[in-house]
This record gives structure tokens, sequence and C-alpha cells, in this order.
């Protein structure tokens, strides 16, 4: 194995900057989604890579959990997406102004 | 191992079951429209729970709080009193679905996803091993997206979910990246180990531990309203249906102080106190922008929400001060069960007046006072409670949580939180005394109209709940003095 844990570390960081740059820059509801799950699976790239040099194996069961519930969360984020899609023809978060003040 | 017979096994055990069961009751049934069938099955769920909750803890069974446990449940003082206010918010919210969800679709899913949340919200209290207490968050937080969403067919119940949703899924991102980080410090899930492995840290990786306590701050600040996190809440809570936003406002947000307490404020005292200034800050800064901008609402949802981000603040002062006295956490503890209930009842009182009236605009309330006898008066005493008036639960933890920031005089600020916590707590008075002075001092008088039942029992019991421990406090101090964790003596910083 040539690869050192610093350069999983510096792919994560990579992929949690991208997520934060995409939440806040982005106003499509499904980009936004999509920029949480990098931050998520730069987590779980972290925990498998610290896993890896680490004499447990915790970090690596945490990445399934974290995997399964990721999952869960993207499809009722779907849902919420399609129903708010029927409803404005789109999913330009910063198109919904029903609530203000 | 965990016992099979513990207390948190039995409650998944009971809810989980019976949150299971009520949809493939509904396929089996193929009867539409029974709600409240399915309301007084979760009713009896809830209520089984907490009496198993309650009996342990009155019986003495329950050891004090212990911070840390080998195992991934701990069932102590601490968990109990977070598994009984979280049990008393979703009793009540069950109690003001059966007149708010008749007549709407798919009551046996919602009922079931009340139940889930419930658990989610239950383990969070009980879970010491940061795995256990990730997949509990979920658990809580997944089920309240789709119920704030529940209200398909109205724009605004959608847009309160997908705001909800995707700053949730946010702080869970980001809660768990600083999971990640704690456990590649570390090497352990475990929050015990975790603690002591941050406290005999290499100095040179201090900056990573401060970035993770930092992050779990952050992930879980967003659920518990604080302020640069809170810009989802108030959309939120007034676009939901209300019954729903007491469950958000009187459980999750509670559930976000069980986690913080167990994570942060080891996190702090385990990094010598570098993290304790900042929750100050928050904490002042928190009850100070919910103050304000509550007084501007006209929609009394919204102002709610945002005396809910106040009171987030308030709590925060026992946290900020938790490494210097014990009584701190002890207030925190306190105003968390009372807030629960105060919080509770008044959202459930709007439903009530949604239900009946159709109205949340504060100006159309005139008069309420005389067409819902009780609901107003409900909504009166939780209004009064909140801004902690004397013969009230609220003046109690208030006044706990003050005395402590003022009792310690060690960190120089401490005293300063005290001050920003009444002078805010006057200001709180300003415009729950102008709703009050709508529903009672305005308007004609018109005729009684026919209040839900179901609603009257909430608001008779939050009225007996919050008036007796403001008369006869001692029972439940006594109880949360109890639940305060017991933290490593050489880590008190004494005077």
């Amino acid at each position: 194995m040539t690869n050192t844990m610093l350069d999983f570390v510096i792919v994560s960081i990579a992929l949690l900057a991208i997520g934060i740059y995409g939440i806040s820059v982005k106003r499509n509801a499904i980009r936004m989604l999509f920029a949480v799950e990098m931050i998520v699976n730069a987590a779980n790239l972290n925990l498998v890579a610290f896993g890896r040099f680490l004499p447990n194996s915790q970090g690596q069961t945490f990445a399934l959990f974290s995997i399964a519930i990721a999952a869960a969360e993207v499809a009722v984020g779907l849902a919420l997406i399609i129903v708010a899609y029927r409803m404005y023809k789109n999913v330009d978060i910063a198109e919904f102004r029903s609530l203000k003040g | 191992m965990i016992e099979i017979t513990s207390t948190p096994i039995i409650l998944i055990a009971i809810l989980g079951t019976v949150g299971m069961i009520l949809p493939v009751m509904s396929v089996v049934r193929k009867e539409k429209g029974s709600n409240s069938f399915y309301a007084a099955i979760a009713f009896g769920a809830l209520i089984a729970s907490i009496g198993y909750v309650a009996y342990e803890v009155v019986s003495g069974q329950l050891p004090p709080a212990a911070v840390f446990s080998a195992d991934v449940l701990a069932n102590d003082s601490f968990s109990g009193l977070f598994a009984i206010a979280m049990l008393i918010v979703a009793i009540i919210t069950t109690a003001g679905s059966f007149n708010f969800m008749r007549g709407q679709a798919h009551p046996p899913v919602y009922y079931s996803l009340i139940l889930l949340s419930t658990i989610g919200m239950v383990l969070v209290a009980y879970s010491t091993d940061l795995v256990m207490l990730f997949v509990a968050w979920e658990l809580m937080s997944i089920p309240t997206y789709v119920l704030a969403g529940f209200m398909k067919k109205n724009p605004s119940s959608n847009e309160a979910a997908l705001k909800y949703f995707l700053f949730g899924a946010l702080s869970s991102a980001i809660i768990i990246y600083g999971i990640s980080i704690v456990y590649g410090l570390t090497g352990s899930t475990n929050i015990g180990e975790v603690m002591t492995g941050l406290a005999n840290l290499d100095p040179s990786m201090m900056p990573l531990a401060l970035l993770a306590v930092g992050m779990f701050i952050a992930g879980f600040g967003f659920k518990m309203g604080l302020v640069p996190f809170h810009m989802w809440l108030p959309d939120t809570y007034e676009g939901a249906p209300p019954t729903i936003t007491a469950l958000l406002a009187a459980g999750t947000k509670k559930a976000g102080f069980a986690a913080a307490l167990r994570v942060i404020i080891m996190g702090t005292i385990a990094l010598q106190l570098d993290w304790t200034f900042a929750l100050g800050v928050i904490a002042v800064m928190t009850m100070t922008v919910g103050n304000i901008a509550a007084i501007m609402q006209k929609n009394i949802s919204r102002m709610l929400a945002y005396s809910s981000i106040g009171h987030a603040g308030y709590i925060l002062i026992g946290l900020a001060v938790a490494p210097f006295t014990s009584l701190g956490i002890q207030g925190s503890l306190f105003h968390v069960l009372n807030h629960s209930v105060m919080k509770g009842a008044a959202f459930i009182a709007i439903a009530g007046i949604v239900t009946t009236i159709g109205i949340t605009n504060i100006d159309k309330l005139k008069g309420l006072g005389r067409k819902m006898p009780i609901t107003s008066l409900g909504l009166v005493i939780s209004l009064l409670a909140l801004a902690g008036v004397p013969p009230t639960a609220g003046f109690w933890s208030k006044l706990l949580l003050f005395g402590s920031a003022l009792e310690t005089g060690l960190p120089a600020w401490a005293g300063w939180l005290a001050i920003a916590g009444v002078l805010n707590s006057a200001l709180s008075l300003a415009y729950y005394g102008w709703i009050i002075r709508k529903m009672y001092f305005e308007g004609e008088t018109e005729k009684k109209i026919k209040e839900p039942k179901a609603i009257i029992g909430v608001m008779i019991f939050s009225i007996i709940f919050l008036v007796g421990i403001g008369v006869y406090p001692d029972p439940i101090i006594e109880f949360t003095k109890n639940a305060v964790p017991i933290l490593d003596n050489a880590l008190i910083i004494s005077k």
C-alpha cells in the first residue's frame, strides 16, 4: 500500500469543500440535496480511511450504517421535491415564497 | 451487552411494534377516515411507555446520572428525565391530533410516523455511543420531514417541509463529519472513551478537536435553533401543521439538547473550556435575536417560533456555565422539561384555534377569551409560563438558570448571561402580553364556540402541570438534581 492516511483526508476535505460550496451557492433543490450527499460521503470516506489505519473496525461499520441512513434520507427528500415540483412546476427553492416575515 | 429487559429496549418494543402495525391495520381494515381509532391506539402505546418510565423513576430504580457507559445505551436519571419530557410531548401531540386530523388523509401513517419519531427522540437521550446517537438522531429526524409536509395539497406545508429537510440533512451531514474526525483522533466511538482520548490529545492535534466540537455545535445547533443556524425554523414552524409544530418545537428541539449535553459539554470540559465562551456568545445572540424578531410578527405560530429560538438561548446559558457549576445543567434540564409542556400546549391551543376558527393572525384573535374560554386559558397559562411569571413552572426554571450564571461568577462574563436573560424575559413579556390583551380585552362579546374535547383535555393537563409545579416545585427540582451527569471532579474547575 502506497497510499498514506493524508491522501484520503485531502480527498475528503475537498469533497467537504465542494459540498459546502454547493449548498451555499446553488438554489436548485436537487443540487442542494446532492451537495449534502457529498458531505456525507466525505465523512464516510474519512471513517473508512481511519478504520483502515486504526486497530478496530468501528469506523467501517459506522460507514455502512451511515450509507443506509443517507439512502433513506434521500428517498424522503426526493419525495418532498417531487410534491413541490407538482405544485410549482419548478424545483428552485428561491421561488418558494409563501412563507416569510 | 444491553439487557433485553432494559427500559430503552422495552420502549422500542412497545412503540416500534405499534408504530409498524398501524399502517398494516389500515390496509387490512380497508376503512377510511376512522382517525380516532388509530389515535386511540397510538395514545395507548404512549401512555404505556410513559407509565413504565415514570414507574422506574418514582420507585427509585434508576441510578443517578452517569455520563459515560461502556454500553451503547445507558439507563440513568438523565435519560429518564428526557424520556419523560419527550413522551409527554408525543402524548400531547397525539391527543391534539384527535380533532386536528379528523377528515384528513392517511391518519394511520401519521400516527405511525409520530411513534417512530418518538422512539428516535427517546433513544437520543439514552445513547452513550456516537454511532447509536447518530442512528437515533436520524430515526427522529426522517419521520418529522414527512410529517412537516403531511398536508400534501397545502403549498406552505410543502415549502416548510422542503426547507426543514434541506437544513436537517445538512445538519446530519455535519454531525457525521464531526464524528468521523473524533473517531480518527481517538480511535473509538464510545462517548466516554472519546472524551478521555480528547483530554489526553497531542497538542498539535488540538485544532482538529476544536473543529470537531465546532461541527457538533453547528450540527446539533440546527435542530436546537441556535442563532446563526436558525433561518429554517420560523418558516417550518409556521408552515407545518400546528400539531407537528408542537412535536418539532417541544420534542426534536429537546432531543438536540439531550445530544448536546452528552456530547458538547463533555467535549468542552475535555478540551479545557475553549468553547464555553463561544457557547455564552451564542446564548446571548440566540435569545436576543429570537425575542426581538418575535415582537414584529403578525402570525401567532411564527411569533411562538421566534420565542422558541429565544428559549433555546436561555437553555444554552446552563450549558455555557456547566463546567463551573452543576446548577447550570440542573437549570437546563428543568427548563427543558417545562418548555416541552408549555410550547407543546401553546401549539396545541393554536391547532385548536385553527380547526375551529381557522385563523392564526394575531389581530383576528380579538375576543377569543370569550369564544373559546378553556383553550384561551390554556394558551394564556403557557404564555405566562414562557415569560416566567411567578406562579408558573417557567419562573422556577428561569430562576435556576439565571441564578446558576450569577452564582459561579468564575468566568468574568457569566454575570452578563444572567443580565441578558432577565432583560430578554422582560422583553418577551411585551409580545406575550399583546396576545393576551387581544384575546381578553378587545372585541365584542360573541357567542361561545364548541371547543374540541381532546384539546380541552390537553389544556387542562398543561394548566395543572404548569401551575402545580409553579406552586410546589420541590420534587421536580430534586429529580433534576439527580439527573445532572456526574462529571469527573478533576475536570470541574472549582472556585
